[in-house]
């Protein structure tokens, strides 16, 4: 496609050849217009975007409050952060949180995509209810959450009594507590996976596959010589994507666990909550947040080359 | 990027080996797999509306389905004016933020200089961002504007927040509408304006939905903006409506799934009827971060 503006040069100068002039008053004009279209976007994205990132690179160099700007700390805010075990063991959580996250729900959603692309009854309608984990909103899904699995007599760790298995407190326990979020958010999450591996699978061609079979190529063959390697870049998008998702998450933990118990379930975004907004520490909790966007642009920035690579096979 | 522009309708495909499944003894073995897992799947959201419909304890009624908790939490609780500050919020954003993503899509999709692919890149960069990093400075700047505790301060921010991604969504959907017709347009002397405003804009309508569901799950879903932001009671948007009222009737389930299928009825209302502009990459980013 050309460009817009050299379009319209072309244009007006078939429109009037003789005066080139009047074209040339035309192309500022057209110019002023896209200006004008994207000027609304730019001013927002200034003061929601950008004007809050070069302010919090400031704050992190502050010891201020929420209504004083503070004095100038240097990196003291940073050596504290990272000398701190609740950071670490925020971090730590935060990549458990993140691969499980991405793993499992890739995991699940192209287990069913695969499954609901074969032949059976009612497909399209169990893929549709399949979606409903992803539109439910959090808020209600946790408290659903909390309704099952809360309590000792709660549903479900009744029927983990019932079969045998004990009464786990899957909340108020920190190892059952961090299986019970990382549950949730393979739940929340797989519907994206399924429509993504979905999306990705149904662009590979029959013929690839019945090729296959005529050579004797059995189901599982097909599957890791064939299935993977053509959808490898829809999975990396969508890898790149669920780790975004996984580590900017708020809600999913915070409305289930509140971070707890013991800080167990805690991650670097509820970390970087609390430290602001409940001990009104807020260069270090700038601090927090600006090392986890780093370590998540340097993630992205790894699995954008694999995509890459995995373009060019 | 790719991911982002893929719209994605959840339409039936053709079964690849259909001829062949028929005679496939495992078709229903599939099925009943594939209805399990969708059974379990759905036990959390299950769970909301049985809760929500089941008579309360000590209730006089005996039937089976009842909307004595609804009525009860409309009557009762601030839930009418949850509802109604949630839908005052997400409508405010869903209309600033299309018309601001639409022309500036626009751009994107038609001007092919090197400002303009600087500018999506910059957009790709932001949306990556945590909201977290945001949200902290402009608590502080939007105290001195008087905007915090406030639902058009809410509004503003639900705006910068979906913004880079409906850009994107639009500008995506432009590029499937041919050049050729503005062109035309072009030579027959009409402005660029009026060529993006009769002719793309008009054939844009698809667009412009998804662009909408999207912005209006960012901001009707979001919980972080609307905890920092806001703090009075009578201002709370739904997410905070539910857990407050949870929070304080942990025992009540009955009530509780009632204010919470307020929440929950509208965005799947729009996914049951309008699931056809429902964008992967749109949709994706509606639950990251917020």
């Amino acid at each position: 496609m050309t460009s817009a503006i050299g379009t319209t040069k072309q244009a007006s100068g078939v429109t009037t050849p003789q005066r080139p002039r009047r074209a040339a008053r035309r192309l500022d004009v057209n110019k002023a217009t896209m200006l004008a279209l994207i000027a609304p976007s730019v001013v927002l994205l200034l003061l929601i975007n950008a004007y809050p990132l070069v302010s919090a690179a400031n704050q992190s160099l502050h010891n201020g409050t929420l209504i004083s700007s503070g004095s100038f700390v240097g990196l003291d805010n940073y050596r504290s952060v990272l000398t701190s075990p609740q950071f670490w063991q925020a971090a730590e959580f935060t990549l458990i949180f993140t691969i499980v996250g991405v793993f499992g729900s890739w995991a699940v959603g192209l287990g069913l995509a695969l499954l609901l692309q074969t032949d059976i009854p009612g497909r399209s309608l169990l893929k549709v209810l399949l979606l409903l984990p992803w539109v439910v909103p959090i808020v209600v899904s946790a408290t659903s959450i909390n309704y099952l699995v809360a309590t000792p007599s709660s549903p479900v760790p009744s029927l983990f009594h019932a079969l045998g298995l004990g009464a786990p407190l899957f909340l108020a326990n920190p190892g059952w507590a961090k299986v019970t979020v990382c549950v949730y958010k393979i739940w929340v999450s797989f519907p994206f996976m399924m429509l993504m591996a979905s999306a990705a699978l149904s662009s590979v061609p029959d013929t690839v596959y019945e090729a296959a079979q005529m050579d004797g190529a059995g189901a599982v063959a097909r599957f890791r010589r064939i299935t993977l390697p053509m959808i490898a870049r829809p999975t990396y998008i969508s890898w790149i994507l669920m780790t975004i998702f996984c580590v900017n998450d708020f809600p999913t933990i915070y409305l289930l666990t509140g971070g707890g118990p013991i800080s167990a379930t805690t991650t670097l975004v509820v970390l970087a909550y609390r430290t602001v907004f409940q001990n009104f520490l807020v260069g270090p909790g700038v601090a927090i947040a600006f090392l986890m966007t780093l370590a998540l642009v340097v993630v992205s920035v790894v699995l954008y080359r694999q995509i890459r690579k995995a373009a060019f096979h | 990027m790719t991911a982002l522009h893929e719209t994605v309708a959840a339409k039936p495909q053709a079964a690849p080996h259909a001829h062949v499944a028929r005679k496939d003894p495992k078709r229903w073995l599939r099925f009943a797999l594939a209805l399990i897992i969708t059974a379990v799947a759905l036990v959390p959201v299950a769970v909301v509306v049985l809760l929500a419909l089941r008579p309360a304890t000590g209730s006089t009624s005996h039937a089976f389905i009842t909307f004595e908790n609804l009525i009860n939490v409309f009557r009762t609780t601030d839930t009418p004016i949850w509802l109604a500050n949630s839908l005052a919020v997400t409508l405010g954003t869903v209309v600033v933020a299309v018309a601001v993503a639409a022309p500036a899509g626009y751009v994107l999709s038609r001007g092919r200089s090197k400002a303009v692919s600087g500018y999506s890149l910059l957009l790709f960069v932001i949306q990556s961002l945590p909201v977290i990093t945001a949200v902290i400075p402009l608590f502080i700047l939007f105290a001195k504007l008087h905007l915090v505790d406030n639902l058009i301060g809410l509004g503003i921010i639900y705006v910068g927040v979906s913004m880079s991604v409906a850009i994107w969504m639009m500008a995506a959907y432009m590029d499937s509408i041919p050049i050729s017709l503005e062109q035309a347009a072009w030579i027959d002397g009409a402005s660029l304006f009026r060529g993006f405003r009769s002719i793309v804009l008009r054939n844009s309508l698809p667009g412009i939905l998804s662009t909408a569901i999207f912005t209006y799950l960012v901001s009707w879903n979001d919980y972080l903006v609307a905890i920092v932001f806001i703090r009075t009671e009578t201002k709370f948007t739904l997410p905070l409506g539910v857990e407050s009222f949870f929070q304080q009737n942990v025992t009540d389930w009955g009530d509780v799934m009632a204010v919470a299928i307020v929440m929950m009825a509208p965005p799947i209302l729009i996914f049951a009827f309008l699931h056809r502009y429902f964008s992967v990459g749109g949709i994706g980013g509606a639950l990251a971060g917020t």
